[in-house]
């Protein structure tokens, strides 16, 4: 759906910035894509090269067939109001009542006021919102902010929808509702949602497709499931050292202890078999739990171990083996 | 106190007074609004940058708001024939407050403009506006409150530059309090249009405070 071919962006001025420094990227139709980085990765800058909020100074932004890059301003426009996009700071209209909000893509779009009328009420009904039409932004949580955002998004029945950061500046409680409403939008819809965060716990509940940028590098990209549990770059394992909980206490490491410490990640099917008291009864080795968690990648179960083992090294080899043929992704932490 | 005679005059005085800040202030809101508009659009980053643009204009308002009003008043006088048929009276003198007054609310104008967030204007554009509808649909709407006290503000400035007009025959308030309160040694006369034009200044402030308040939904 949205393709990236080597795009660069400089930004300058006193301190000049390389936001993004020769992108490729492919972000198939459908799913949830999601962008992680830090502050000042590139990621406003790569999401905002889609419907050209910023141009690249080289290469080729492609949506949908469509090279961006080249489109008339004219051309741009009526690209623009085929793809929704919601902001961290919502940025609504604080002129326009909730109702008056949503229906300004429509108003552009030149659509009659009956239309508008019944168009408002559904995505008012969609995002939660129907009692607040007449109110003024001013009088909404961050989270119904979000939600006028969302539905005003959606408007004009786009096929893509890009968040800026969309629940950055929203608590938990609010970012796991956004982010649910993402989700039933994502699968009611069919529309493909294109996201940026510098939080894991957001491409670990939503996404499907996750790219990593670092220094506006693209780092690794792939299937979450892929990503989170098999890390190529040193990028990606840092930013999932806080989600994991998977930093070795330091105290652990210097024990010095003569068992192996490894890390052992199950996913889906997997999470459910008992296959540490299998490989115990198998290959008769002493197993010492240190942590452990079971958590969820979108709707994928994927359970993490931390477990010394402690036997032979014949035996400890073997035990390796056994748990990577029944498909468990296993890391050898030490010795 | 005050006679038949002089209570028609200060009436009339006040009058004229009230033509000239209400037609000056009219005018240059017209005349000044699409250069403030022009003038913040065409800033850096903005929807229609435009540097040199920018730079210029800047520049002509700036210019515009360093000549002292009596000199401009004054300098522009042939202007002024050339327009309404004499440089003498309370419609000739509305022409230089009306160029006086516009560079001035063009600056406000471009400052109230600056003051909406750019994630509003981003988001717009976002869902392929143009830069007139962003102008009229966006920016307008969103700054109107602040527009409303630019407006008040120039309106105020007005009263005090039409009794400067006076002096050079515009008549209204400063004209009376010139040539009887001053000239004539008349100090109740003179306190009399203080007085009025104090009054005046209060109210246009306080309906400009009222109106934007009542348009405010900003947090």
């Amino acid at each position: 759906m949205i393709e990236f071919k080597d795009v660069t962006k400089t930004f300058t001025g006193k301190n000049t910035v390389h936001a993004l420094k020769g992108v490729s990227l492919k972000i198939p139709a459908g799913g949830i894509f999601g962008v992680i980085g830090q502050s000042g990765a590139g990621k406003s800058t790569l999401i905002r090269c889609i419907n050209m909020l910023e141009r690249p100074d080289s290469g080729e932004v492609w949506v949908d067939g469509i090279l961006m890059n080249r489109l008339s301003p004219k051309e741009l426009r009526q690209a623009r109001k085929e793809t929704g996009m919601i902001f961290q700071h919502f940025n609504l209209l604080s002129s326009r009542t909730v109702f008056q909000n949503i229906a300004f893509p429509l108003e552009l779009a030149g659509v009659s006021k009956d239309k508008v009328r019944s168009r408002v009420g559904q995505l008012a009904e969609l995002v939660g919102l129907t009692d607040k039409l007449q109110t003024y932004p001013r009088q909404l949580s961050g989270g119904q902010k979000q939600r006028v955002g969302i539905a005003r998004a959606l408007a004009t029945e786009p096929k893509l929808l890009l968040c800026d950061e969309a629940t950055s500046a929203l608590d938990p409680e609010t970012t796991r509702s956004v982010l649910s409403l993402l989700r039933t939008i994502n699968e009611n819809l069919g529309l493909t949602i294109v996201l940026i965060t510098h939080e894991m716990a957001v491409i670990q509940q939503i996404c499907d497709h996750v790219a990593v940028l670092e220094d506006g590098v693209l780092r690794e990209t792939g299937r979450v499931i892929d990503v989170f549990t098999r890390p190529q770059s040193q990028a990606t394992a840092n930013m999932l050292q806080g989600l994991h909980g998977s930093k070795l206490p330091a105290e652990l490491r210097s024990k010095g202890s003569a068992n192996t410490l490894v890390r052992l990640t199950f996913i889906d099917q997997r999470a459910h078999q008992p296959i540490i008291s299998q490989m115990i009864r198998t290959h008769d080795l002493d197993v010492n739990i240190l942590y452990g968690r079971i958590d969820q990648m979108k709707t994928t179960p994927f359970g993490m171990l931390l477990v010394e083992l402690d036997g032979t090294r014949e035996q400890v080899t073997e035990a390796v083996q056994f748990l990577q043929k029944n498909q468990v992704e296993v890391e050898v932490l030490s010795p | 106190m005050i006679n038949p005679v002089m209570l028609s005059m200060l009436w009339t005085a006040t009058l004229d007074t009230l033509t000239m800040v209400g037609l000056g202030t009219a005018l240059a809101t017209v005349l000044g609004l699409p250069l403030g508009i022009l003038l913040a659009t065409t800033a850096p980053k903005h929807i229609l940058e435009q540097p040199l643009v920018h730079r210029a204009l800047g520049g002509i308002v700036n210019i515009g708001r360093s000549v002292p009003f009596i000199i401009l008043m004054v300098a522009i006088i042939p202007f002024t024939r050339l327009l309404v048929g004499s440089s003498i009276g309370t419609t000739a003198a509305v022409v230089p407050l009306t160029v006086a007054a516009i560079p001035f609310v063009a600056r406000l104008i471009d400052g109230a403009f600056k003051e909406i967030d750019p994630g509003v204007i981003e988001a717009a554009e976002s869902m392929g506006a143009s830069p007139p509808v962003i102008i009229f649909k966006v920016m307008i709407p969103e700054a109107l409150p602040a527009l409303i006290l630019a407006v008040t503000l120039t309106a105020v400035n007005l009263v005090g530059y039409s009794a400067m007009a006076g002096a050079i025959g515009g008549g209204g308030l400063g004209d009376l309090a010139i040539r009887y309160g001053y000239q004539r040694f008349r100090g109740d006369i003179m306190l009399q249009t203080v007085v009025i034009l104090v009054l005046l200044v209060q109210g246009i402030q306080m309906l400009g405070d009222k109106i934007a308040q009542r348009l405010y939904h900003r947090q």
